[in-house]
């Protein structure tokens, strides 16, 4: 069995030669890549951002708003869930052949559950960074206390060898 | 695990104990019989266990659904969501770096007064090591 060799490096090295004598001889590196972009087929976007149920297709089961209750909007979707699992055993008995629709449903409540609950991430991203600046706040605070204690300790001992060495 | 992490691991496990709840059942389930033209399916040996266990296995089944969902609102009571949304949020960020860019320059003042003050007392000691050292009396 053939075996292939790894296909060589980007020719790009040999504009580095004097590098190390001269930086601005060599290019630059690329700047970062704005707007979508293409990889392996794929369109990427670099702006990340949960997109909207109605993008995706999937109908938006709770009332759409600037500040969502995001408990209240869950503990309802939660009954409306239990409530269609329900119907399903109930259609299962009565009208087999009607299933479809029904999974249809849940599986629409399952994608507004998971969609409210990644709609909370940026929440949760800024609470962290409010957690962490308080503690960086204490921090500097308790750092700042450290150095006027140590400051006035230091001035204290002078003080008392000042006095000492005029008394001898 | 962080709260948002449990509650997505709770809602993916109601649903797998739902579709193992209706698949179980349905795959046990007794023949129904759909038209009286067609006979009964004869009965089985054991279809005194099974009865024994098909009557459990709803109850059971149905017990762990609702245990699951009692959870999952828990977990929903349990989320640290502070009222005023995105702006209060935002606002509290803007007062937090302000704050924290006072004391850092306060931080950075005293750090400065007392780096003088170490220079100042080990130029002084030197000199009296020196005179020490040099004269054998302290000047």
């Amino acid at each position: 069995m053939a075996t292939a060799t790894y296909p060589p490096p980007p020719p790009y090295y040999k504009l580095y030669k004097q590098y190390s004598q001269d930086p601005d001889s060599a290019p630059e590196p690329p700047p970062p890549v704005q707007g979508p972009y293409v990889l392996y087929g794929a369109n990427y976007t670099t702006d990340d951002v949960l997109p909207g149920l109605e993008e995706q297709g999937v109908r938006q089961l709770y009332p759409e708003g600037p500040n969502i209750d995001f408990k209240k909007e869950l503990r309802s979707l939660n009954r409306e869930l239990q409530l269609h699992m329900l119907e399903l055993a109930d259609v299962l008995v009565e009208r087999p052949s009607q299933y479809a629709r029904r999974v249809e449903d849940i599986s629409l409540i399952f994608k507004n559950l998971h969609h409210l609950l990644n709609s909370l991430r940026p929440h949760q991203a800024r609470a962290t960074l409010i957690h962490i600046l308080e503690l960086q706040i204490e921090r500097r605070k308790q750092a700042v206390e450290d150095i006027r204690r140590r400051r006035e300790e230091a001035q204290r001992l002078l003080k008392d060898a000042l006095g000492t060495l005029d008394g001898t | 695990m962080d709260i948002i992490t449990q509650l997505q691991e709770q809602v993916n496990a109601i649903a797998s104990i739902a579709f193992n709840t209706f698949g179980t059942l349905q795959r046990d389930a007794p023949p129904v019989q759909l038209s009286p033209n067609y006979p009964e399916p004869p009965a089985n040996s054991n279809a005194a266990e099974d009865a024994a266990s098909l009557a459990d296995q709803p109850k059971l089944l149905s017990a762990e659904l609702v245990k699951a969902a009692k959870q999952f609102d828990a977990l929903v009571s349990a989320l640290p969501l502070t009222e005023g949304g995105e702006e209060a949020q935002l606002k509290r960020i803007e007062e937090l770096q302000g704050e924290n860019d006072a004391i850092g320059q306060e931080l950075q003042k005293q750090l400065e007064a007392a780096e003088k003050e170490l220079k100042q007392v080990q130029e002084l000691f030197g000199q009296a090591t020196d005179n020490c050292l040099n004269l054998r009396k302290p000047d």
